[in-house]
């Protein structure tokens, strides 16, 4: 399965053969996927989704993937990691690995089954078969491709048809600074059967400011009348790379509220798909991000439509500042068949430094005549007249910017699905700023 | 307390106010009428610090500092206050965080202590009634999607709220309905005392039968032309502004 | 003497200077190689610079490949089955009447009111003489001459006035540029020059409507207009009524200068031939224009109503270099039956406080595919730039596509940048509104469409515009149903 793979994923993927699981199943999808990362080899900015996306950085670290888990987290140094008054269903991964002795699970409801994906490939593969890589799919990107053919563990949620769970499951994936540098690729399978309601926090995390990959793959599946509320955070280390994939696809009447925050990480990419398998389901995707000095952050949507009377959202908001730059290119595509659809696709960027910069690129294809489709972007900075008002009300002109950008990142935030992680994330999003050089 | 001396402002080349000569004295109410173009909504926002006027002559001293040397922050700390005619709609900033922030750095200035959470809550709740606010605004972003009588009303609020020495009302009455008008009157009366002085500016002599002005001021071209009491007010509104146009021409 | 002879001997004798081109009386075989290109050359007599340019062009154009493009589908072009320079044809192998012509073609051209012998002309039959506009077109003339323009066919100039082509042909659409600019920077045929001096206002609309002597150039036709500091030219090109052309592939070139306080306004009406309903016959219209506003405060605004050919791939652009610099972009195109099109603009701010409009409107009907593609971008030293984009489909019938691709890219923080896209349908509600007023659904259809378009159509010249909502409402009839 090695020979030519391309070069720089090389080393991601030593650890192909040696995780063989002797599952037929599996086996053969990792193959397809290794086959898919040959084919595509290492894209240009001639290729559309990496058009303003620079792969050079990332390729020249080199890399590994760890045969053995190293899962050097302390009891003590959760402190760090947990949000305080966040009450949760808690698993921890470090460095991609499911750590049980970390994690909070004994009070799990009835038909709700939360682990870690490699025990149960050991214990019931069949759980497994229909599930992972049914959302991914064969035809996988790049990134999720490697993801596949690596796969080592990850976090399995499965909550049962008409079960509604209270608490939170939280995700919380640690990166632990390492020797060499390490590519880690967690692989999380979250299905919501009919009728289930639940929500499900990810996050991203680093103790230290180390230099580490992480390329995560999500793939979630909501039954009919399900939903599901969805916060992915990412804060990972300043010197880090992260790549993240979240493969969504749900089914008649059933409601994903998602909200993305790109707060870490010195290159980050996101790609958000998701798709219909029935009628009258709603999407909503909310996302912000701070881009700050030689900070990449990297948004992809790809929303397909492709059955009727559907709806969906895509609301992402992002503050520049410092030599930061972001791009966003969401596409929004409306199948011949799909009437009725209802999509709003917006993307607005504040500007707070001279050589900040900003790709966007919203894309409609629609070919159903009785839609409602739209798309809005803006790309300014912070109007004179609201500091002046702030100001003439006795506020200092950077606390006054800091308020601005905080409301403006708000709107946002507040989606959040719970009070301590709003706090936390305000508090975070507030410290960026002040630290921020703001002209 | 507050000292304007010839005062002259342009608006890129052009020349807005040509040597106003202007004084207020603690506690009192002054009323500026004047035509539009004259100049009235310019000197409100010199006052107060806004970029954009350039102001090539004069002085303005208030407690007795060179106000146009400071940042308009500074300004607002000092004691002064601007009721926007237009206020600025501030999306996804919430209106409680907004007035702290402003309260506490005015406060600050002062050498006051900030306030908690629990004494700010109950002074803003125990401010909110005298507008006849609901509380639900409190919740809101800043002006976003108010009507114009709720900005109106907000503004006056926040006037209650940071208690300035001296409050200017650019054109407080524009777009309020009779009622609206009464009730911001209200407020505004209700704030009145002897350490606050107010510069109440309008187009309209009506509003000024609800805030009984002590001294009634015409601008024109820039300038104060007339000065009187608030019978001033009540002839130039059965006479038309042209009638003062015309003496100021004669004259 | 043959009839084309005739129409050529009169636009000789009508004009001074030969409005017409040099016409041989024969055709290159198809193909295409180096000694072709010197033919042309060679043919229209032209100076020894632009033989070069069209060699060096030729020979770039050998190292490119032809574009993909995802959104448009078309069978592949056989560049070497082109003949690039043909004369007139000879009536003998011309349609002899228009019992040949497609009978929708004639249909439009007596809804749309066009005299029989302009019909035949447009159809590409052999006509004896051609109408009214040659006569009109000397008058013009005169009066643009009094004021120093200079309004003439680009062979004419590289004639009279080589130094002025010299140094400005190319220097906004490069040879390098794409491959249909490196084809027609090889081969073009013919095309139009306007000159206007420091501080002239051109008198006239400018239009090549009036220029039919200019037929069989349509297939590598090059647009040159040099607008001096002060000066002012709106330009027309294209007419309303539908036409006709034997060659398929159409592939032109326009460039725009606009130097300090200048502007240059740029109206196209395009009805090539769209094919018959299976789509077949029509033009592919691959085209590039692009607009330098080179000096301070200079404006170039482009509007469109792009109706015809069976492909359009167009993107009217604006390099906005000089400071305070205005570039415009507003577009209507209409696909219907199995016509795509693909288009929009470029918005390229360089300068300080350069500002930017686009309106696209498109409306898609039948089996039409479309796709508005544009971009802004707002570079390092764009201090100030601004930017307003909207982009508005319109929708009839379930068969149809609108795509929407818009490329933002800004590295200044200073920029203001607003986009904002909607797709709709005409609701049930407005047709039965408009129906409970008398109106028969298609003219409600019509006034519905025309009112969606009505920000652009405001800013054709007068007569243009009465024109467009005509043809626009001739387009969509039978569309709905």
């Amino acid at each position: 399965m090695n020979g030519d793979m391309p070069t720089g994923f090389a080393s991601w993927l030593a650890h192909e053969r040696s995780c063989d699981a002797g599952i037929d199943w599996l086996d053969a999808r990792r193959r397809n996927a290794a086959e898919r990362v040959r084919e595509q080899g290492v894209p240009s900015s001639r290729d559309e989704g990496w058009r303003y996306t620079n792969l050079k950085g990332l390729l020249e670290q080199g890399f590994l993937q760890p045969d053995e888990p190293i899962t050097a987290l302390q009891p003590d140094d959760l402190e760090e990691v947990l949000v305080p008054g966040l009450a949760s269903h808690r698993v921890i991964l470090v460095n991609g690995r499911f750590v049980p002795e970390l994690s909070l699970l004994e009070d799990l409801p009835p038909g709700v089954r939360v682990s870690g994906l490699a025990s149960l490939l050991a214990s019931d593969p069949d759980v497994l078969k229909d599930r992972l890589n049914a959302v991914a799919g064969d035809d996988l990107a790049l990134f999720a491709a490697l993801n596949t053919a690596g796969l080592d563990d990850g976090v399995v949620a499965l909550v049962d048809r008409g079960v509604l769970l209270e608490r939170p499951i939280e995700l919380i994936h640690v990166s632990v600074g390492l020797d060499e540098p390490r590519v880690a690729q967690p692989r999380n399978v979250i299905v919501l059967g009919a009728g289930a309601q639940a929500i499900v926090i990810e996050r991203y995390l680093s103790l230290g400011d180390s230099l580490y990959c992480t390329n995560c793959v999500t793939e979630v599946s909501l039954g009919r009348d399900a939903v599901l509320k969805h916060d992915r955070i990412q804060t990972e280390s300043p010197s880090a790379f992260h790549i993240s994939g979240l493969y969504l696809r749900q089914d008649a009447n059933s409601r994903y509220l998602g909200v993305n925050l790109g707060l870490g990480a010195r290159w980050a990419r996101t790609d958000l798909n998701a798709t219909f398998g029935g009628e009258h389901a709603e999407c909503d995707l909310q996302g912000l991000y701070l881009a700050g000095d030689g900070q990449l952050m990297d948004y992809h949507l790809d929303v397909d439509h492709s059955v009727p009377n559907c709806a969906s959202r895509e609301n992402f908001k992002g503050i520049l500042y410092g030599k930061g730059r972001a791009v966003f290119d969401g596409r929004v595509f409306v199948a011949q068949d799909a009437q009725k659809t209802d999509a709003a696709m917006s993307n607005r960027n504040l500007m707070l430094s001279e050589s900040a910069e900003v790709d966007t690129k919203p894309q409609l294809e629609i070919n159903a005549d009785d839609v409602k489709c739209s798309h809005g972007t803006t790309v300014g900075q912070i109007e004179p007249e609201m500091l002046f008002y702030l100001r003439s009300r006795g506020i200092s002109a950077p606390l006054a910017r800091r308020m601005l950008c905080l409301g403006f990142a708000g709107e946002i935030i507040e989606r959040l699905s719970a009070e301590a992680l709003r706090d936390q994330v305000s508090e975070l999003v507030g410290q960026r700023l002040e630290s921020a050089p703001l002209s | 307390m507050l000292s304007v001396k010839g005062l002259r402002a342009n608006v890129g080349d052009k020349e807005i106010l040509r040597g106003l000569d202007f004084e207020v004295g603690p506690g009192e109410v002054h009323a500026i009428m004047g035509p539009n173009g004259s100049g009235k909504s310019t000197f409100a926002h010199v006052l107060s610090g806004r970029e954009g006027y350039e102001v090539t002559a004069g002085s303005v001293t208030f407690e007795g500092k060179d106000l146009l040397a400071l940042e308009p922050e500074e300004r607002a700390q000092l004691g002064l206050f601007l009721a926007f005619q237009y206020p600025v709609e501030l999306p996804g900033v919430n209106n409680t965080y907004f007035l702290k922030a402003a309260l506490n750095s005015i406060r600050k200035a002062r050498g006051e202590e900030e306030l908690d959470a629990v004494s700010f809550l109950r002074l803003i709740k125990e401010r909110l009634k005298i507008l006849h606010l609901d509380d639900s605004l409190l919740k809101r972003a800043v002006n976003a999607g108010f009507s114009g009588g709720e900005k109106k009303r907000n503004e006056i609020f926040q006037m209650a709220l940071l208690e300035p020495k001296l409050a200017i009302l650019d054109e407080t009455d524009s777009g309020l309905d009779i009622d609206a008008l009464r009730v911001v009157a209200d407020g505004v009366n209700a704030l009145r005392s002897a350490e606050r002085s107010m510069i109440v500016v309008t187009h309209y002599q009506r509003l000024l039968d609800y805030i009984q002005p002590d001294h009634v001021h015409v601008l024109s071209k820039g300038r104060i032309i007339r000065s009187g009491g608030k019978e001033l007010a009540l002839e130039l509104e059965e006479k038309g502004y042209g009638w003062i146009d015309a003496e100021g021409q004669a004259a | 003497m043959t009839s084309t002879q005739a129409v050529d001997d009169i636009v000789r004798s009508e004009y001074e200077h030969g409005f017409a081109t040099e016409i041989a009386s024969d055709t290159l075989p198809p193909g295409l190689d180096e000694d072709v290109v010197r033919a042309i050359s060679a043919r229209k007599g032209e100076p020894e610079f632009m033989t070069e340019a069209r060699l060096k062009a030729y020979r770039h154009w050998l190292t490119m490949t032809e574009p993909q493009w995802p959104a448009v589908h078309y069978p592949k072009i056989d560049f070497q089955a082109i003949s690039y320079f043909s004369a007139p044809k000879r009536p003998e192998d011309a349609p002899k009447s228009l019992d040949e012509i497609d009978p929708l073609l004639i249909e439009t051209y007596n809804k749309l009111g066009i005299p029989i012998e302009e019909q035949k002309a447009l159809a590409g039959i052999a006509v004896d003489a051609v109408f009214d506009s040659v006569s009109v077109a000397t008058t013009f003339r005169a009066t643009l001459a009094e004021a120093g323009v200079i309004f003439c066919s680009i062979s004419e100039a590289l004639h009279d006035y080589p130094e002025l082509v010299k140094q400005h042909i190319g220097s906004v659409v490069p040879h390098t540029d794409n491959y249909y600019a490196a084809l027609n920077a090889a081969v073009f045929s013919d095309g139009t020059f306007v000159y206007i001096p420091k501080g002239v206002r051109c008198p006239m609309e400018l239009s090549t409507y009036f220029r039919i002597n200019a037929r069989n150039t349509g297939q590598f036709e090059r647009t040159l207009i040099v607008a001096e500091a002060g000066s002012y030219v709106s330009y027309l090109e294209g007419c309303t009524a539908p036409q006709r052309d034997e060659n398929q592939l159409h592939a032109a070139v326009v460039e725009l200068i606009a130097m300090e306080d200048a502007e240059i306004k740029y109206s196209t009406v395009q009805n090539w031939y769209p094919g018959d309903a299976q789509g077949k016959g029509g033009i592919y219209n691959f085209v590039t224009k692009r607009g330098d506003c080179r000096g301070a405060r200079s404006k170039i605004s482009w509007t469109q109503v792009e109706t015809g050919s069976a492909i359009t791939w167009k993107y009217p652009s604006c390099l906005l270099r000089g400071d305070d610099s205005v570039g415009e972009f507003y577009s209507v195109a209409v696909t219907k039956g199995r016509q795509q099109a693909d288009t929009g603009t470029k918005m390229i701010h360089i300068g300080k406080n350069t500002s930017s409009t686009i309106v696209s409107k498109g409306i898609s009907a039948g089996e039409g595919r479309q796709t508005y593609r544009g971009l802004v971008r707002i570079g390092q030293r764009a201090a100030g730039a601004r930017n307003h984009t909207q982009c508005d489909s319109l929708l009839i019938g379930d068969r149809c596509t609108a795509n929407t691709f818009p490329y933002i890219e800004v590295k200044h923080p200073s920029a203001k940048m607003e986009h904002e896209a909607t797709t709709s349908k005409i609701s049930d509600d407005q047709l039965f509104y408009c129906r409970s007023r008398g109106l028969t659904e298609e003219d409600a259809v019509s006034m519905i469409v025309n009112g969606f378009c009505k920000e652009v159509f405001n800013e054709l010249p007068m007569e243009f515009a009465v024109e467009a909502q005509k043809l626009l409402s001739i387009s969509l009839e039978g569309a709905v149903g």
